[in-house]
């Protein structure tokens, strides 16, 4: 069976996070737009369970150059740096859409959206809504996406990216029966999301499986920085089945503190200055160090308490984390929560420019699957901003681009079809595949990294890449591809690893000895595709 | 552990069934985790879901029968798991993007001001919703109804509420079903962020709607009645307070004082069953006092969004039993009893009956040969957490043979009178659950509900009270 083109659209929107959907938003002005989305339109994606809030500089006292300057200082100075001005200087009018859209953040007494502390900036300029901001404008996105004209596709898992002479020019899809499909289109935006859930204990949902590196690298773009995974410091540890589970960065923002099993208040042994307010790099580190040392709690983690908080400000201020802990028979208004680090946040991604546009013709990224906004480390409050202010910006650009009218190449969707066919032939549960990926990961590319380990692991993930999966039925076959991308993504991560030779923000190599730090680090991005790879060398060319 | 998981593939197989599945997880798991523990063993298993911290809302199931997020809910030894009550797709996942897509979005104005502190305090219960449908799949409005459903109204109460939104709400809501609504507090029990739809959203909805002169004629008339005489129901018989006097001493030694708050329903529709509630309490050592001059509870007012009056109800209502150093008041109505727990802020402590009964323990009666079925009053299920006492009450007179769903039956909520065919539709598929049973006859502890089934079934309906009289009398005349 030879699929044949059955939707077309000027713009094809992978994603409905806030970034797809922002995306999506802005393309459907300039054309007719198209959003497929793995999940349930709105409830994929890393956005609705973010919790922490959406970082803009809005006040007097606030600049965009601070807010710029903290994001380089907290990035260990990998960022791009035009990326960065974009981020900084468009996030406010960002955020002034979302609140003509009608999104509901907690407000100060004279009605301004109000803000709060968060790691790594000196000042409080992270908005939010309780501890449920993401949640926040992703309902508020959704309301407008309902009311828009743009077409989604709900529950479809995109298999490849379709080209034509080196171009992208659409996607080839399984629809919820799993059939086959083709979107022709003239602009492709990626907003897939992270893939953190390569990792054994993981804060993402379950679609941040990182599609998005997965099909760029197959469609020839570029990928920078796929070593730089940011460990949340903050993740629960039980229940064991629920391990990762973000524990927002609003509870140490609100005052939290971080003790080990001892008693000890660790983090004046790390960062005396910043304590619990560190960055995330240093905090995770931090917690890890406490842990594998020997401090930390008999389920393997740290205490958080927020007990010494008067209760109302923890019910106003954080009430998701009081309901999902008291389920879990915590109360944290009388007890300490116990947390590890937890795989949170790719930093890397798909190469881009401001404008989204990645080194591919016709396909542009935005949000996570972007990389080069966060450099080595991301401020927590600066992902809502990006998928905000790259997701108007790709869908503009997107949208903006010529109609080409270019369909597929036929053997490319020869190629789709036979690999699909495999599986209804293959051997291998696609779920233990990626549980033993997801070990394999924890194990080798974690918080801390060696060269032979990295070496060894990257053995691993391409054995359990090479495994014929199985799929029972066609149902399955999404899934099978799922474990595909989850491989390919791991590949990526393990390979720019061992292309830094360096520690850096979330980049930890324990087995090198380093005389510079990361202001006069001599080396810039790594960057991977399937025609090179390497690492700029700063005041060379790549 | 043992799992019972509904299973079906609607493209090959005519009806689901349910498979029991046997597997490992660790202590503390939730459903979700013992769903993926079966895939992991069975990759068949189709079931959805995403964040696994209960904000999005995608793996809403039925545990034992309840709507519940699998990511949230802990998992237990021998539990059932089935899918929501909405068209299945297969096995767990149902069909979401119809409902979803009722729900109405925000029309910017054009400002990016935001909302002040107070508004924002006003919306932000109503937005914590995740649309995960669990609410959708237990109203039985939409069942019967063009209602767009509690997700939606919930919406709709949040849009009214925004300065920044530019539709208009309150006809579009009416259009979409809001006085179908039977208020019968299903959705907001099920919903996993306890977002209070019906109180919250759709009574202030049709308050709203009153402002703007666009309630029910036929509220109106209630409304016009209770200002008139107090009541909401007139006067065709001699009424129940006409028949008893303010101290009723029981026939032993007194084992408890209440006053008794007798509402509309039980005192001119059914004073014979309050009447035999009365001969039981006296039976069991309950002294009842009940003041002449109390009135409507005002529920019927709530319900319908017409709150002017409120105040002055309330106002009489609590000095009649306060004048009388009452510290403790009965109700019988589920309805009244849901509203003075619930809507008033009352200086004495509100019992229902049922309670009353169980409290102070009632002498045996005698069995009747009676099979009989057990209809829940919404207001007192729900309204009032009260569900094995008058069970137990049953039970010690007949035998109880359980209806398959626990269901409104359409009384509620002014359904009666501002939507009659959706009430009606509503009895006549609660009709179909008793005839089920096959039992002689239906207990419930609502004039409401009494009142309402009545009308519509063929099967007899009875206060749980007046079967224990039944009983007594049995008992009595085995003696004599």
């Amino acid at each position: 069976m030879r699929a044949d083109v059955a939707h077309e659209a000027h713009v094809l929107v992978i994603g409905s996070g806030g970034a797809g959907v922002r995306a999506a938003l802005e393309a459907s002005r300039h054309g007719e737009t198209l959003l497929v989305t793995k999940s349930v339109a709105g409830k994929g994606g890393c956005t609705p369970m973010a919790e922490g809030g959406y970082n803009a500089a809005l006040r007097e006292a606030d600049s965009c150059v601070g807010h710029l300057e903290d994001t380089l200082k907290g990035g260990a100075y990998l960022n791009d740096l035009e990326l960065v001005k974009v981020l900084v200087n468009e996030a406010p009018d960002r955020l002034r859409d979302l609140v003509r859209w009608g999104a509901v953040f907690d407000v100060t007494e004279t009605c301004e959206v109000a803000q709060r502390s968060f790691g790594g900036q000196r000042f409080p300029r992270t908005c939010y809504a309780g501890d449920r901001t993401g949640h926040e404008m992703m309902m508020t996105l959704l309301e407008q996406l309902r009311a828009s004209n743009v077409e989604v596709l709900q529950e479809v898992t995109v298999t490849d990216l379709l080209t034509r002479e080196g171009a992208v020019v659409g996607a080839a899809v399984l629809d919820r029966t799993g059939r086959l499909e083709v979107i022709r289109a003239d602009s492709t935006v990626l907003a897939t999301g992270g893939g953190s859930r390569v990792y054994d204990v993981s804060t993402n949902s379950a679609t941040g499986t990182g599609d998005g590196y997965s099909l760029g690298y197959g469609a020839g773009a570029e990928l920078i920085d796929m070593e730089m995974v940011q460990f949340h410091p903050t993740g629960a540890v039980y229940p064991y089945d629920a391990r990762g589970r973000l524990v927002t960065e609003a509870v140490r923002g609100e005052g939290g503190i971080l003790r080990n099993a001892k008693g000890e208040r660790f983090m004046s042994r790390y960062d005396p200055e910043r304590m619990e307010l560190s960055t995330r790099d240093v905090v995770a580190r931090a917690i890890a160090r406490e842990i594998l040392e020997g401090r930390g709690t008999p389920r393997g983690g740290v205490y958080l308490d927020v007990t010494h908080l008067p209760a109302a400000q923890i019910e106003g201020r954080l009430p998701v984390m009081l309901e999902q802990f008291l389920a879990y028979g915590v109360d944290i208004r009388k007890e300490p929560m116990e947390v590890a680090p937890s795989a949170h946040h790719f930093m890397g991604g798909l190469r881009i420019t401001p404008t989204g546009q990645t080194t591919v013709p016709g396909l542009f990224a935005c949000g996570e699957v972007a990389g080069g906004v966060h450099g080595a480390n991301r401020l927590g409050g600066n992902s809502l901003a990006e998928t905000q202010v790259f997701g108007k910006r790709a869908g503009e650009a997107a949208g903006r681009a010529p109609s080409r009218g270019q369909r597929p190449e036929p053997r490319q969707l020869d190629l789709i079809e036979r690999r699909l066919e495999g599986f209804l032939s293959g051997m291998v549960n696609p779920v233990m595949v990626e549980r033993k990926l997801q070990l394999a990961m924890w194990k080798g590319a974690g918080i801390f990294r060696t060269g032979p380990e990295l070496t060894q692991t990257l053995m691993e993930v391409e054995k359990l890449g090479r495994k014929r999966l199985h799929a029972p039925s066609k149902l399955n076959l999404a899934e099978c591809m799922t474990v595909h991308h989850l491989c390919t993504t791991a590949m990526l991560v393990v390979k720019s690893a061992l292309l830094r030779p360096e520690s850096r923000g979330a980049h930890v190599r324990t087995d090198l000895t380093q005389a510079h730090d990361a202001a006069n680090s001599p080396f810039g991005h790594t960057y991977l595709s399937q025609h090179r790879s390497g690492i700029e060398m700063k005041g060379g060319s790549p | 552990m043992a799992v019972r998981v509904f299973r079906w593939n609607p493209a090959r197989e005519k009806e689901g069934k349910f498979r029991t599945y046997h597997v490992e997880v660790q202590e503390g798991a939730r459903v979700l985790h013992v769903l993926h523990a079966i895939h992991a063993e069975d990759q068949t298993l189709s079931y959805r879901y995403c964040c696994g911290t209960g904000q999005c809302g995608s793996c809403a199931v039925q545990v034992d029968g309840e709507p519940k997020l699998a990511c949230m809910t802990e998992a237990r030894d021998g539990m059932t798991v089935e899918p929501l009550n909405l068209p299945v797709r297969k096995d767990l996942v149902v069909e979401m993007e119809p409902a979803l897509a009722q729900i109405a979005p925000l029309l910017p104005k054009g400002q990016a001001e935001c909302p002040a502190p107070e508004q924002i305090a006003a919306i932000k219960p109503l937005r914590e919703c995740i649309e995960c449908l669990a609410c959708v799949s237990v109203c039985p409005a939409m069942e019967v109804a063009e209602f767009t459903g509690p997700a939606a109204m919930r919406q709709e109460m949040r849009l009214a509420l925004d300065p920044r939104d530019a539709g208009g709400r309150i006809p579009e809501a009416i259009k979409a079903g809001l006085f179908t609504c039977t208020t019968c507090q299903a959705c907001w029990k099920v919903c996993p962020k306890k977002i209070e739809i019906p109180g919250k959203a759709i009574e202030k909805l049709r308050a709203l709607a009153n402002r703007e002169g666009l309630t029910l004629p036929r509220h109106l008339e209630v409304a016009e009645l209770v200002k008139e005489t107090g009541r909401t129901v007139p006067r065709t018989e001699t009424s129940f307070l006409e028949q008893v006097d303010e101290v009723i001493e029981p026939a032993g030694p007194v084992k408890a004082t209440v006053g008794f708050f007798v509402g509309c329903m039980y005192n001119l529709r059914l004073p014979k069953t309050a009447l035999d509630a009365i001969q039981v309490l006296k039976r069991n050592g309950v002294r009842v006092i009940i003041p002449h001059e109390q009135v409507c509870c005002g529920s019927p007012l709530i319900r319908t969004g017409q709150l002017e009056y409120l105040p002055t109800l309330q106002q009489k209502n609590i000095e009649c039993f306060t004048s009388r150093n009452i510290d403790t008041v009965m109700t019988m109505c589920a309805g009244c009893g849901s509203t003075l727990k619930n809507d008033y802020r009352t200086p004495f402590t509100v019992k229902d009956v049922n309670e009353i009964l169980t409290e102070v323990g009632i002498e045996p009666p005698a069995r009747l040969p009676l099979t009989v079925t057990y209809h829940d009053p919404c207001h007192l299920l729900r309204g009032q957490g009260i569900r094995d006492q008058p069970r137990a009450l049953i039970r010690r007179v007949a035998d109880l043979r359980e209806m398959a769903v626990v269901k409104c039956c359409g009384a509620g909520g002014g359904t009666r009178s501002g939507a009659p065919e959706v009430s009606k539709a509503l009895a006549l598929k609660r009709d179909e659950e008793i005839i089920k049973t096959g039992a002689d006859c239906v207990i419930s502890s609502c004039p409401f509900c009494e009142f309402h089934i009545g009308t519509f079934s063929k099967t007899p309906v009875k206060n749980v009270t007046t079967l224990l009289l039944e009983g007594y009398r049995k008992k009595d005349e085995g003696k004599a």
